[in-house]
């Protein structure tokens, strides 16, 4: 067959992640134990109530958020006030759709739960472009601050630590109704799918995707990304470039906190704490490069799905047997496995990168 | 004794050094001088371990030597005073002189006072009472360079290389500057004076260098010669067939009006026409404020007073955009870090200007894009492996024409373009040359900056000669010889 029938830079960039992603997912089958569900005996990993609920949906909300940290990352910036973001985000859906009544019309819950996490996203995001842009600072140092005002905005403002309130729920349009559902009927009823979630990640994928490859001004990411003071002499509106991507960050982040508060039909003052780091993990993982413009939305979105599933692993294997050694394996280690994987992946790009060159 | 024995160096295919064999005597002022890119510097840079030579070697006091680095040089007494002054903004004067030898107590701690009384020592000694306490963030250019000097002294250099130091100084300050080096000389300091102006070399020099096209022409005590003779030794070569492009016909209506156009940080208002169909060559040395007078045109100035009319339309002042939309297009100097984004491939570098004309309903016509560069790569036979290659991996000469083909591509009625062929080989270059004096035919306004007097001298109708931020000439082609222009740049 043809080699060229795959494009050349998606075979290297996107099939290693693939590859990668199979090696794991046979690794984690044959190093879990085998359980006993109702009576049958199953693989601890490789299994519905473990791939759905544990890898599959969660990693929906954190693909979405790297794939907007992604956006940044390629501009040559940073973002590191998503985790926040998407805690407001969740917060505030929650505060707004928890007043509605719980047999509320999906028409309403919706359209208002959109508005509430995108205008709260988008507000944060356009914050911190304002800033990075007019104040002429470094986006690590601005969105570091944000981060910590905006976790601290939402811990004063929610009193109860967690919403929705006592005694008040989300109308079930949103939430079961919607975000939550699970497939019943149907020939992938088995599956016990949730696909609401994955249905909004495959959107929002393949809008990036046409956004930064087809668009104008997601070219201009790449250009601003790859030298600004090229694109400044090119005539780009370098700071009204750069201002845009961070919005676009704060609004997926918002999306993210959106689904998360329908999903888990709740939402506290931690929830998001941390998130920055496994999402910029999983745009470096992707192949975004730190010094700017490279990087795509669906190594995003494969770069989110190496971390979920090694999280998951560390989850789930309580030791593994390398033949000459049983290494017990805590939930403790969990950091530390994570840290070694993003510093290893990046470690095995560069390496192929100075492959290539020779 | 210094001696450079067969020193060759080449940068990339072009080349800086063409066996030049020459000796400096200790305890002598040295002074080598040369057009720009003559390899004067290079010569420098060699001595004070900041190149390594290709071919040849340096003998000092009847020993080879090769300096792995400045440290190295340093440490066998070579300081060099750097054209563009490198030192540590925020530290302190005191911290910068003693700089990888800082005093240290009981073999540990900083030992500030100490640090503080060689510094002030070893700036006494050049005449200066700047404070060791002063952050070297807030001195004056002139006074920076006397840190650096104090300095290389305090590493024990007894031979100092200064590079064009009085580029950017003034007068009184460049004045001070000769009487510290002429001080030193007395001390038995061996200097090497990197520099093409006359009136400083004639002032300092015990003997002094010519140099020109990378090899060495003239070595000669200052008394035998005169500046004339210099000048005429600096330029030498005939113009060369490459460079004969024929100036083109007639010039048409008035394109470009500039009104006392002052770059940010000159006081010097400059005001020029351009007609459609006319190249103006802009002349200038290092430092006369040639890139900054494109830069302020093309609006990338923020601090620029003054207008630019194009075309009869007063262009809005600082907005790059603007000029641009009115038809003007500049090719940075600096192409690496000014022209292109060179991680990305050639095709994105190349629509990067006109991204927002290639629009089909809202989305990236990336078919037309395609064909577009591939139809402007083809016009200037640019050599890439693909267009989706990064444009690192092409040679500087295609990179230039990646650079000019992006701006082709917006159609531009007045071209800008700053040092077109640097550093290019010979080929390319030619390739350039032909390319814009058709643009000019086609009836663009051009104009060219450059260090190169033969290149304008083949190109342009009208010749504009800055010194020092200011026009002191506008004459055309035909009126003017390198000679002229030389004199008219240096001053003499």
């Amino acid at each position: 067959m043809n080699i060229r029938m795959i494009p050349k830079k998606w075979a290297m960039q996107e099939g290693g992640l693939l590859a990668v992603i199979a090696i794991l997912c046979l690794f984690l089958t044959f190093a879990s134990d085998t359980i006993v569900v109702q009576g049958s005996a199953v693989n601890n990993f490789l299994r519905i109530d473990n791939i759905v609920p544990n890898v599959l949906t969660p990693v929906s909300w954190m693909a979405i958020m790297a794939i907007g940290v992604t956006c940044v990352i390629i501009s040559g910036g940073i973002d590191i006030s998503v985790g926040s973001i998407f805690g407001c985000s969740a917060l505030s859906t929650v505060a707004v759709l928890q007043n509605l009544p719980s047999d509320a019309s999906p028409w309403v819950a919706l359209p208002l739960a959109l508005a509430v996490s995108l205008g709260v996203g988008g507000a944060c995001g356009m914050l911190n472009g304002l800033l990075i842009v007019g104040l002429r600072m470094h986006p690590f140092i601005v969105t570091l601050g944000t981060m910590s005002v905006l976790r601290g905005i939402a811990l004063i403002a929610v009193e109860a630590k967690s919403l929705p309130s006592l005694g008040k729920a989300l109308p079930a349009a949103f939430t079961s109704g919607c975000i939550s559902a699970q497939m019943q009927t149907g020939p992938l009823a088995w599956a016990r799918l949730q696909p609401v979630p994955l249905l909004i990640l495959v959107f929002a994928l393949v809008a990036a995707a046409v956004y930064l490859t087809r668009t104008p001004s997601g070219r201009e990411l790449y250009a601003v990304g790859g030298n600004a003071e090229a694109a400044r002499f090119s005539g780009l509106a370098v700071g009204w470039i750069t201002a845009r991507v961070y919005m676009l960050s704060g609004l997926s982040a918002g999306l993210a906190g959106m689904i998360s508060a329908g999903y888990y039909g709740s939402a506290n003052t931690a929830t998001g704490e941390g998130y920055e780091l496994a999402v910029i993990a999983a745009a470096v993982v992707g192949g975004a490069s730190l010094s700017g413009g490279s990087g795509t939305a669906l190594g995003a979105v494969l770069g989110a799905l190496v971390i979920k599933l090694i999280e998951n692993g560390i989850d789930i294997l309580k030791s593994v047997d390398l033949g000459f050694v049983t290494v017990v394996v805590s939930k403790e280690y969990s950091k530390i496995i994570i840290g070694f994987a993003i510093i290893a992946a990046v470690a095995i790009d560069r390496f192929s990168e100075t492959l290539k060159r020779r | 004794m210094i001696e450079f024995r067969g020193i060759s160096k080449s940068f990339g295919g072009v080349v800086a050094l063409r066996e030049v064999s020459v000796s400096v005597r200790r305890g002598e002022c040295h002074a080598f001088m040369g057009e720009n890119g003559a390899g004067k510097s290079t010569l420098g840079k060699i001595l004070a371990g900041i190149h390594r030579p290709d071919a040849g070697t340096v003998v000092i006091d009847g020993r080879a030597v090769r300096f792995a680095s400045p440290r190295d040089a340093l440490r066998a007494g070579i300081g060099m005073v750097p054209q563009e002054l490198a030192f540590y903004p925020d530290l302190t004067v005191a911290e910068n002189v003693c700089v990888g030898r800082y005093p240290r107590r009981a073999g540990f701690f900083l030992d500030r006072a100490a640090m503080d009384r060689r510094a002030r020592t070893l700036l006494e000694r050049i005449g200066s009472d700047i404070d060791p306490a002063a952050r070297m963030r807030v001195l004056s250019t002139a006074r920076q360079q006397l840190v650096q000097i104090a300095s290389a002294l305090g590493a024990g250099a007894t031979i100092l290389v200064f590079d064009e130091p009085t580029s950017s100084l003034s007068e009184n300050e460049s004045r001070r500057l000769r009487a510290v080096i002429a001080d030193l000389k007395k001390k038995d300091v061996t200097i090497l004076y990197i520099s093409h102006r006359m009136e400083e070399v004639f002032e300092l020099a015990d003997r002094l260098s010519v140099l020109r096209d990378g090899a060495l022409v003239l070595t000669t005590e200052r008394g035998a010669t005169t500046p004339d003779a210099i000048v005429r030794c600096m330029i030498g070569r005939a113009l060369t067939a490459s460079l004969a492009v024929a100036p083109t016909g007639a010039a048409g209506a008035e394109l470009l009006r500039v009104v006392s156009l002052a770059p940010g940080g000159s006081a010097q208002p400059v005001s020029f026409t351009l007609r459609a169909g006319e190249i103006l060559g802009v002349a200038g040395l290092v430092g006369s404020g040639r890139s900054e007078l494109v830069r302020a045109l093309f609006g990338l100035d923020a601090r620029a007073s003054g207008s630019v009319v194009v075309g009869g339309a007063t262009l809005r002042p600082h907005s790059v955009r603007h000029a641009k939309r009115a038809g003007l297009a500049l090719v940075p100097e600096d192409r690496r870090r000014e022209g292109l984004a060179l991680s990305l491939s050639c095709m994105h570098n190349f629509s990067v200007t006109s991204l927002h004309t290639l629009r089909r309903g809202g989305l990236l016509d990336r078919r037309r894009e395609r064909a577009r560069a591939r139809a402007h790569f083809d016009a200037l036979a640019i050599k890439a492996p693909s267009l989706d290659a990064p444009v690192e991996h092409l040679s500087g000469g295609n990179q230039q024409k990646v650079v000019l083909a992006k701006w082709l591509a917006c159609a531009p009625r007045v071209l800008l373009v700053d040092e077109p062929t640097r550093g290019i080989d010979i080929g390319a270059k030619q390739a350039i040359h032909t390319l814009l004096s058709d643009l000019a035919r086609q009836g663009l306004g051009i104009i060219i900056v450059s260090s190169e007097l033969p290149e304008l001298l083949a190109l342009s109708h009208r010749v504009l000669v800055l010194r020092e931020g200011a026009v002191v000439a506008d004459v055309p082609t035909g009126a003017a010889t390198q000679e002229s222009l030389l004199r008219l740049m240096a001053g003499l």
